[in-house]
């Protein structure tokens, strides 16, 4: 009996041991620098979409995240140069406060292709329809795509369709999307003879570059649905030094072999990209990239010769482990230089196609649809 | 003695009309003719991909020009239509070769053909120089296409 009543001692002395490292007494949280997390409450009728956007912030994981980018493209937004306070060597003009209060954040958008084959393409083209982005990088399949699209649709498929038969069906898979054989027909048909007119237009003087061609494509397409449309129209440039990575390129091959002689030059555009971040100063400049590679880095790289961009939103689902670019988190681009070590940039670790419209709806939408309604 | 399948003889005047003839690209095979950047060409190499991402389905051709031994390549989709050149062979007896360079032919006909060169091949160059000096019997097979001749081959008839 006296042995067991020890036992009983003992345990209740390492039970106690358990529960003060288990449940070991916190400290009180401020709700001043701490959010307290909560998510949309549908039980609110009125909640809408600008409820649920706001909610995202509170909600917690890459909810939280996306409610951090929206503030951060809000600031991109927001920022003038009337709210910093002038440079010891700026000249008399620069001191003026209605220029000052007109100048704004340059923001550079990078896009891969699959986001084009998607719907995607249609909130770059509402963008670049009401300028309102500076600069855009994409693949080759990011101009092509956009532009056969605009001769034949692309379709809703399944991932788990088989590729041998539809292979024996003429059609090719973007993950559930569906390209027939016959769009890039249609594509060459109307690519071919603007070729042979970039040929012909081409001397010393004269040199393609990919932007070049893109806005030429982008005036030739001449359709309002055309995001390269709207990027002509608006003299937004549109880089793409990977203009070979794609239909575009096989198109130009074929060209090349029946009609040689065109030069695309890419180094005239990395003269061009790369000024667009040398010389955005006295403007802060903002980087929005949808997905990694070529789009992300090329960007990145650009503002590295500004010491950086002042704003990052990234969103793609890429992982840093592999030490991958696009995988890269924003403090890796810190480290090169890319971003700003002032800067507070974003991650969101989500698809693209679901982020970004929630991103666009609460930032550049809303700005957009908020001053016609003050109109 | 002469085998030759091809006894036609076209004067300069008769090559012009009809050089070539349209012929689907899909069906032109590995030692067919071609016409490539307006040049006669044998096809030696043909392959083909499939309709897709570079659109229509293409043939992909490596031809050597008949005259020049050239190598020329063209991609053409595989529906259209290429030019396909006229390839004439005939054969004429060698009668004189002048001292710059030029041969004197024998026709079909009895009259003789004074406007063909001798041909840039080293090797049929130096077979027909020495087979003349040596006074042998000659036939030299002419190739024409496109308003171009050129010999092409020589034969010792040799006597009987």
């Amino acid at each position: 009996m006296a042995g067991a009543g020890g036992g009983g001692v003992r345990d209740m002395d390492a039970l106690e041991g358990v529960r003060s490292i288990v449940l070991k007494p916190s400290e009180s949280l401020d709700e001043g620098r701490f959010t307290r997390i909560a998510g949309a409450d549908f039980n609110d009728a009125g909640l809408g979409l600008p409820g649920l956007l706001a909610s995202l912030a509170t909600t917690g994981f890459q909810a939280s995240n996306l409610g951090d980018a929206v503030d951060v493209v809000n600031q991109m937004l927001d920022w003038r140069l009337s709210h910093e306070k002038p440079r010891e060597d700026c000249d008399e003009a620069e001191l003026d406060p209605t220029y000052r209060e007109s100048v704004k954040c340059k923001i550079f958008l990078g896009f891969t292709s699959n986001l084009v084959s998607s719907g995607i393409r249609d909130v770059v083209r509402f963008l670049v329809q009401h300028h309102m982005v500076d600069v855009i990088v994409t693949t080759a399949g990011g101009i092509e795509e956009d532009l056969i699209k605009c001769l034949a649709p692309t379709y809703r498929g399944e991932f788990s369709l088989p590729g041998t038969l539809l292979r024996s069906k003429g059609l090719n898979r973007i993950g559930n999307l569906l390209v027939p054989n016959d769009n890039y027909c249609k594509f060459e048909n109307w690519i071919m003879p603007l070729f042979d007119q970039m040929l012909q237009e081409q001397s010393t003087e004269n040199v393609w570059t990919p932007s070049k061609v893109i806005a030429c494509l982008g005036k030739e397409i001449n359709d309002e649905s055309s995001y390269l449309y709207w990027a002509y129209k608006n003299n937004i440039p549109v880089y793409c030094p990977a203009l070979t990575d794609g239909s575009l390129g096989d198109m130009l091959f074929c060209h090349a072999v029946r009609n040689p002689g065109l030069i695309i030059d890419i180094v005239q555009d990395i003269r061009l990209m790369n000024g667009e971040a040398i010389h955005a100063t006295p403007r802060k400049t903002g980087i929005i990239v949808l997905g990694g590679g070529l789009p992300k880095h090329h960007i990145c790289n650009a503002n590295m010769f500004r010491n950086g961009a002042d704003y990052a939103v990234y969103i793609n689902t890429a992982q840093e482990f592999d030490g991958s670019d696009s995988g890269a988190q924003p403090d890796e681009a810190v480290s090169w230089g890319k971003i700003k070590g002032s800067a507070k940039p974003v991650k969101v670790h989500c698809d693209a196609t679901i982020a970004f419209p929630l991103i666009v709806a609460a930032t550049f939408a809303r700005k957009f649809h908020g001053a016609k309604q003050a109109n | 003695m002469s085998d030759s399948e091809e006894h036609h003889f076209e004067s300069k005047a008769d090559a012009g009309a009809s050089k070539t003839y349209p012929q689907q690209a899909g069906t032109i095979r590995k030692n067919g003719y071609i016409v490539i950047k307006n040049r006669p060409c044998k096809v030696v190499e043909v392959s083909t991909s499939k309709t897709g991402k570079h659109g229509h389905a293409k043939c992909h051709f490596v031809a050597i020009d008949i005259f020049t031994a050239k190598k020329l390549e063209d991609i053409v989709p595989s529906s259209h239509n290429c030019d396909v050149p006229h390839v004439n062979r005939t054969e004429y007896q060698l009668i004189d070769i002048s001292e710059d360079g030029f041969v004197s032919l024998l026709t079909e006909n009895g009259n003789t053909k004074d406007d063909l060169r001798l041909p840039t091949d080293d090797n049929l160059l130096s077979q027909i120089k020495d087979g003349f000096g040596e006074g042998k019997d000659l036939v030299v097979t002419v190739m024409s296409a496109m308003g171009e001749e050129q010999i092409c081959a020589l034969k010792d008839i040799g006597p009987k």
